[in-house]
């Protein structure tokens, strides 16, 4: 007992003379300069690496919501040619200028994110089971090149009832991806986007309801 | 009283001279070792090198990510790049109606071409098409897809699947091909002997939409979707209200 506390003594009388205040100062100095540095290039990072990255979610909806519009694009402006209906045309028109301004719009995303309008991965591939719905590079509720053609050959009532038929098919299938990227992103400009084109298409859905009965009935 | 005084005094003084001695020696060794915190030392080493190789790891996947579109097709081994070789070859004044001859680079990868673009919806086009309506699908962001009319039906499927559904591509057979199968995007060409090989689907991802000359959003569709050489008038959806095999005869 008492030999230990001899012993302990002299080492404590060692300790004050150790380190010498200015290496302190000067590793205190370093310290706050590498962290600043540090700090400064994670700050000029992390926008870059907390964008959505190439196989992400937002960047397959974006790319595959472009293709999927496109051909919504091409339907309304087909119709708005070739209709005499006036209610039709009205529709034709409307989705296919605001379906085209969404592409803008999807497109411009894509170049904020640094990313290509063509994905790595294969169309659909961000939703779960989304490969599986592909049939022959269409996605769901989009229309054959058959069935494109005949559109654009169709004329007259015929023709009225095979283009609303035709975009409410394409519009519940863009809604079903639409509630997958809902279900998939907490990114609140993608989802502010995609909850208005839901709104959006489930409105002109109605309405081309409404005008195929009346078509239908005239 | 001897014990007990004896006890006490023999106990205590052996003791004492020992920790005397033993006290005064240690003091040198225990000053040697205080001479690092190696500990520490190692900690924040350790910590440093970790918070560098993340930075180093960011920086470099960001400028690996950041790299142009430009950047990334000049990449591609044995593409021609023509918008650097031979720019004015692209540059032209106004749409030429009719024929138009291009002999510099076939299938054509730019220039003058017709009102009418070819409808580049997805199409696969089982027959050839008209160039002068090929070039305008190039210029609204298209990537054309060419081969030679032997080339196997599996080859061709690989090249279809590729296409079919996806707007700003479309492709076509083509007579006289100098390779097995030719890529055009406005401004560049990849000719490969395989569908198996992996720069057509870099050149569709560094090119499609990308090489557009009017951005994002020029059509695809509302082109001519008929097949033959013969180039023909769309204007104001002329072709569009006749059936779309019908309209090549000129």
């Amino acid at each position: 007992m008492t030999t230990l506390t001899e012993i302990e003594t002299p080492v404590e009388e060692a300790t004050p003379g150790r380190p010498p205040a200015r290496y302190g100062l000067l590793a205190l100095t370093l310290a706050i300069v590498v962290g600043l540095v540090l700090g400064y290039l994670a700050g000029l990072l992390t926008p870059h690496l907390t964008r959505p990255g190439d196989d992400s979610p937002e960047a397959g909806f974006a790319r595959d919501m472009s293709t999927h519009h496109a051909q919504a694009v091409e339907m309304g402006l087909i119709a708005y040619r070739a209709s005499d209906n006036p209610k039709v045309r009205q529709i034709a028109i409307d989705i296919a200028t605001n379906q085209q301004g969404e592409i803008g719009m999807m497109q411009a995303w894509l170049r904020r994110w640094k990313l290509d309008p063509t994905g790595a991965q294969p169309a659909m591939a961000w939703m779960p089971n989304g490969r599986d719905m592909v049939k022959d590079g269409l996605m769901p509720g989009m229309a054959t090149p058959e069935e494109m053609d005949r559109l654009r050959q169709a004329r007259g009532k015929d023709g009225d009832i095979l283009f609303a038929e035709m975009m409410i098919k394409h519009h519940i299938g863009g809604i079903h991806m639409v509630d997958a990227i809902l279900a998939h992103t907490d990114d609140e400009e993608v989802r502010e986007a995609a909850r208005r084109m839901k709104e959006t298409q489930q409105t002109e859905i109605n309405i081309l309801r409404q005008l195929l009965d009346e078509v239908k009935a005239s | 009283m001897s014990t007990s005084g004896a006890n006490p005094s023999g106990g205590r003084r052996p003791g004492a001279t020992k920790a005397k001695g033993k006290g005064r020696k240690p003091i040198t060794p225990v000053k040697v070792n205080q001479g690092r915190a190696w500990g520490p030392i190692a900690l924040f080493t350790a910590v440093g090198m970790l918070a560098v190789a993340i930075i180093g790891y960011g920086a470099y996947a960001v400028i690996q990510g950041t790299k142009s579109w430009e950047e990334r097709a000049d990449a591609i081994p044995g593409i021609i790049n023509v918008r650097k070789l031979d720019p004015e070859h692209l540059q032209y004044e106004r749409h030429q109606p009719g024929k138009i001859e291009y002999t510099k680079y076939l299938p054509p990868v730019g220039g003058t071409h017709n009102d009418a673009w070819q409808n580049c919806m997805g199409d696969v086009y089982d027959a050839p098409i008209a160039n002068e309506h090929a070039v305008h699908s190039l210029e609204h962001g298209a990537v054309w897809i060419t081969y030679r009319p032997d080339l196997p039906k599996d080859q061709v499927e690989k090249l279809a699947e590729r296409v079919r559904g996806k707007e700003k591509m479309m492709m076509s057979p083509y007579e006289g091909l100098d390779a097995p199968i030719s890529l055009q995007a406005w401004g560049y060409q990849l000719k490969v002997d395989n569908a198996d090989d992996e720069r057509i689907d870099e050149f569709i991802k560094a090119l499609r939409v990308n090489a557009s000359i009017e951005g994002p959003n020029a059509l695809c569709s509302s082109g001519v979707t008929a097949t033959g050489t013969t180039p023909q008038d769309n204007v104001a959806g002329h072709s569009e209200l006749m059936p779309s095999s019908s309209s090549a005869a000129d």
